[in-house]
């Protein structure tokens, strides 16, 4: 009498675990989605040409600004080239972080744009892009 | 005993029922929100129209060798350091995504706006982005009216108006 309530005692238990690891199980790859959705590279493609679009649109000749596209360091495809992940030929922006995509917009500033990617003291990638206005 | 355990499994049978649910609703949501392109047109219109604000005016004087002169009314993409080309998609290069018209007003209090007189006005880009601007919904160009005073170089006060219109739909909306 007492082994056989013993062991139904352990199989609730059981099923309440398995039950509660496969919500956990659940919630943790709905978590997953949102966050892979949150940071995507084509989100953060589109997001740093527009914003560096925007920002050559209200520059002026003999600027130097200093972006931050430390997402976009972290984000980009591991064999990516930094060199290669802005690129502005004519008046339009293309950031590309990985090698299928990329996402180009236009600005209307006639400017003469140079860019390179920032160094620390250390000569290491620092997640800035220095952008100068001529 | 027993049928309260076949209850329990129905409840949590249920249970992933709702779950599911649940979870095909932010899934649809997110892709809703992340899979809508950023809106910066409007942004973008605000800021031409300022950088044609600089161009025309300095110091709260108009620029010489701006009113009734011909020469910059023809170049004055030009003049203004402006280019409207934009990237070949969507046959963008054949319609073009701007449109800018700036008037030159007599300031007169008097008037609605103060606006006096139209002395002198000039524009630039695709007239037709002008039609939609009465149009509502996010799908139209988006179209922002500014306005400033300045003075002459005689000391006349001028009101200086300025529609700046930009496109670009398919970039911004879904």
């Amino acid at each position: 009498m007492f082994e056989k309530r013993f062991s139904r005692r352990g199989e609730i238990l059981v099923e309440n675990i398995i039950f509660i690891i496969l919500n956990l199980i659940f919630l943790t790859i709905l978590m997953v989605f949102l966050f892979s959705k949150m940071g995507s590279v084509a989100v953060l493609e589109e997001m740093y040409a527009k914003q560096i679009a925007l920002t050559l649109d209200s520059a002026e000749p003999g600027m130097e600004i200093h972006f931050n596209m430390e997402n976009a360091f972290d984000k980009k495809e591991k064999e990516w080239d930094v060199l290669q992940m802005v690129n502005i030929q004519e008046n339009v922006v293309t950031v590309k972080l990985q090698e299928k995509g990329g996402y180009a917009y236009s600005f209307f500033n006639n400017i003469e744009v140079g860019m390179y990617p920032d160094k620390d003291e250390n000569n290491e990638y620092n997640g800035f892009y220095v952008i100068t206005i001529n | 005993m027993k049928n309260k355990k076949g209850t329990d499994k129905i409840i949590s049978m249920y249970w992933f029922v709702i779950l599911f649910l649940v979870a095909a609703a932010i899934v649809y949501m997110a892709a809703i929100f992340y899979g809508e392109p950023y809106d910066v047109r409007e942004i973008e219109a605000h800021i031409l129209a300022n950088q044609i604000a600089n161009c025309v005016a300095e110091g709260g004087y108009l620029k010489e060798n701006i009113l009734f002169d011909e020469e910059f009314k023809n170049n004055f993409l030009e003049q203004c350091d402006l280019n409207f080309n934009v990237e070949d998609v969507y046959g963008w290069k054949e319609l073009e995504q701007y449109y800018l018209k700036i008037e030159f007003y007599t300031f007169d209090p008097n008037m609605q706006d103060n606006l006096g007189d139209l002395k002198f006005d000039f524009f630039e880009g695709n007239i037709n982005l002008k039609d939609d601007c009465d149009r509502m919904g996010r799908n139209f160009p988006i179209c922002v009216e500014r306005s400033f005073y300045t003075l002459g170089k005689d000391n006349q006060k001028y009101a200086v108006k300025i529609l700046s219109i930009v496109r670009k739909t398919e970039k911004n909306v879904r």
